[in-house]
């Protein structure tokens, strides 16, 4: 392998989930819907488009065979060249079974429908998931800022093309160019060496 | 009312207009447990509605860990976590763990278990401790909980060399093996935690004030923890076993004998009533895994030195002191996290805050919010 390959994301190879698992389940309670469903470390996954999404959580929580009461984790994710994805986390305290839904949404045109009318629980996570990525959960009652400040509306700090480098460099510009440097001390700071007198000895 | 006839009758005009107040709590405020905010809208000293404001304490851990080695990361999980240091990073080296195909020797694995379950205990101390304050206890529950608390820090110290941010656990064992006399110190520390639980239990438990102040104050139905996507003892003080621990077991929780406290009211009273007992079942497991400990290897023998996981992803979840820790980690091939997301337990508990504290009195706002036992650097992360 190249260097240039190594440092090239790779794409996770798509394991089937075993005959009868959960993913079953929902083609049964969905004919007709189009999905991936794969074999995560733990649990299984499907993958799943923006406009289906909703009806399949919906599916997800009221479907006597599914019955996925708790939403575990809500979050966002960025491929880069693949678009953005919301991942739901969920468990059934009935059949506790687990599964993951991922759910494709084009970067340029980040919104999906919100899962707050499902579970209370993914109010604060949506609402987070639009600070981090700038995903907007239509039919959300109240999607504004919770951990970044109330202004921050159009810069969203987990995307891949807002890299931390820069940030670090900018810091460095108002912190000043020699901060960091060897022996450095900041002027004004009352340490400077006080430049020797003429004629005295050093 | 009073109904004293030597007393003039107390009046009031029903056409007289009130107006709602709002009271702001925080961020910087003793009873808020760090930096949280919260805008309670009053009428009379009843709480109609409450707006609360994180994020004071957003270090964009997540962000930082994408940028860092698997193994740098770690140290992230202490400063997330403050109060379970070891169960962060016991959830965070085992997803790495479960990626890279890593499996830990037996020792490292009950050096994880007992560790975390010691932090389990320290962190409960904590929460009686500052519980009983925010109470008005004054002093006297937070001295004594920290008496324990000091015990298990010093034996942490001792273990990883640090009394707070440890960074101990490494993906595929521990960074080193413990002190000689380590199982000796572990089995006093546990003797000493249960002295410290039976002081508690007298101070706190029977007292007749600490009763009024908690009982039936910010009940949560069974129904309405799980839409709220609430664990650990709050979900559990509302009457469902259950503990992931037991249900998905995880490390080598399944080779031990515990009883998982459950409450019937899901009021503030049991939430303590069973953080207390989970420090005696957290005793029973340290006991039973020092007597089982094996002497051996700490980390695996074939450990890669710049660890490469293969594509993939897991959501890795430990049952921690406060509920469901989970670590949502996406590899792709490189030898930096791609997404590394932290289900924060206190994160969702503190959603619940609102639904809880409606139409109670504002003085127990700050008995519900004790309740729950938040963690302000593990909310805001």
């Amino acid at each position: 392998m190249s260097p240039e390959d190594r440092r090239r994301p790779q794409e996770a190879t798509i394991v089937a989930p075993p005959p009868g698992s959960v993913a079953d389940l929902f083609a049964e309670a969905l004919p007709g819907l189009e999905m991936t469903p794969m074999q995560g470390a733990l649990d299984v996954i499907i993958q799943i488009g923006r406009d289906d999404a909703h009806r399949v959580l919906e599916a997800a929580k009221h479907n006597d065979k599914l019955a996925f009461d708790f939403l575990r984790n809500l979050s966002g994710v960025d491929y880069e060249e693949q678009g953005l994805e919301v991942v739901y986390h969920l468990y059934s305290f009935k059949h506790r079974h687990n599964i993951t839904i991922r759910a494709k949404v084009p970067a340029e045109d980040a919104r999906i429908q919100s899962a707050t009318d499902l579970w209370r629980a993914a109010d604060w996570h949506e609402r987070e998931a639009r600070d981090m990525f700038g995903i907007d959960f239509e039919g959300h009652p109240n999607l504004v800022p919770i951990l970044l400040p109330d202004d921050m509306l159009d810069h969203f700090p987990l995307r891949k093309d807002n890299p931390l480098a820069p940030l670090e460099e900018w810091q460095g510009e108002i912190l000043g160019p020699k901060m960091g440097d060897a022996g450095y001390i900041p002027p004004g700071s009352g340490f400077e060496a006080t430049p020797a007198a003429e004629g005295e000895e050093a | 009312m009073t109904n004293d006839p030597d007393l003039p009758a107390m009046t009031y005009d029903p056409e007289l207009e009130t107006i709602d107040l709002n009271i702001n709590i925080g961020p910087q405020h003793p009873a808020t447990h760090g930096v949280f905010r919260m805008v309670l809208v009053v009428d009379g000293e009843r709480v109609e509605d409450l707006v609360p404001h994180i994020g004071y304490m957003h270090r964009g851990a997540e962000k930082l860990s994408e940028h860092m080695d698997y193994r740098q990361a770690i140290g992230y999980q202490d400063r997330t976590e403050y109060l379970a240091q070891f169960n962060a990073e016991l959830c965070y080296v085992q997803a790495v763990e479960k990626l890279a195909g890593l499996v830990p020797p037996e020792r490292a694995e009950y050096i994880r278990v007992i560790l975390a379950e010691l932090n389990r205990i320290s962190s409960h101390f904590m929460f009686l401790g500052a519980f009983g304050t925010d109470l008005g206890v004054f002093g006297t529950s937070f001295t004594y909980a920290f008496r324990e608390r000091e015990n298990l820090l010093d034996l942490f110290e001792e273990v990883s060399g640090d009394r707070l941010m440890y960074a101990y656990f490494r993906p595929g064992g521990v960074a080193w093996d413990v002190p000689h006399n380590f199982v000796e110190r572990v089995k006093w520390v546990c003797d000493q935690a249960l002295i410290g639980a039976k002081d508690l239990d007298t101070l706190l438990t029977d007292n007749e004030i600490f009763i009024a102040r908690t009982l039936n104050i910010g009940k949560l139905s069974i129904e309405d923890a799980i839409d709220f996507g609430a664990s650990g003892p709050v979900l559990r003080a509302c009457g469902l076993k259950f503990d992931l621990r037991r249900d998905e077991p995880y490390s080598i929780y399944d080779r031990f004998d515990f009883d998982i406290p459950v409450g019937s009211n899901g009021d503030s009273y049991d939430r303590y009533l069973v953080r207390l007992e989970e420090i005696r079942q957290s005793v029973r497991i340290v006991r039973q895994a020092i007597d089982q400990m094996p002497d051996g290897p700490i980390l695996p023998e074939k450990l890669p030195r710049a660890l490469r996981p293969a594509a993939g992803e897991v959501y890795m979840r430990c049952e921690n002191p406060r509920g469901e820790y989970g670590i949502y980690l996406i590899s792709r091939g490189s030898t930096q996290p791609y997404r590394l997301r932290i289900r924060s337990s206190s994160f969702c508990n503190l959603a619940a805050l609102k639904h809880m504290t409606v139409g109670h009195y504002v003085a127990d706002a700050v008995t519900i919010l004790g309740s729950i036992d938040i963690v302000l650097c593990e909310v805001d992360r």
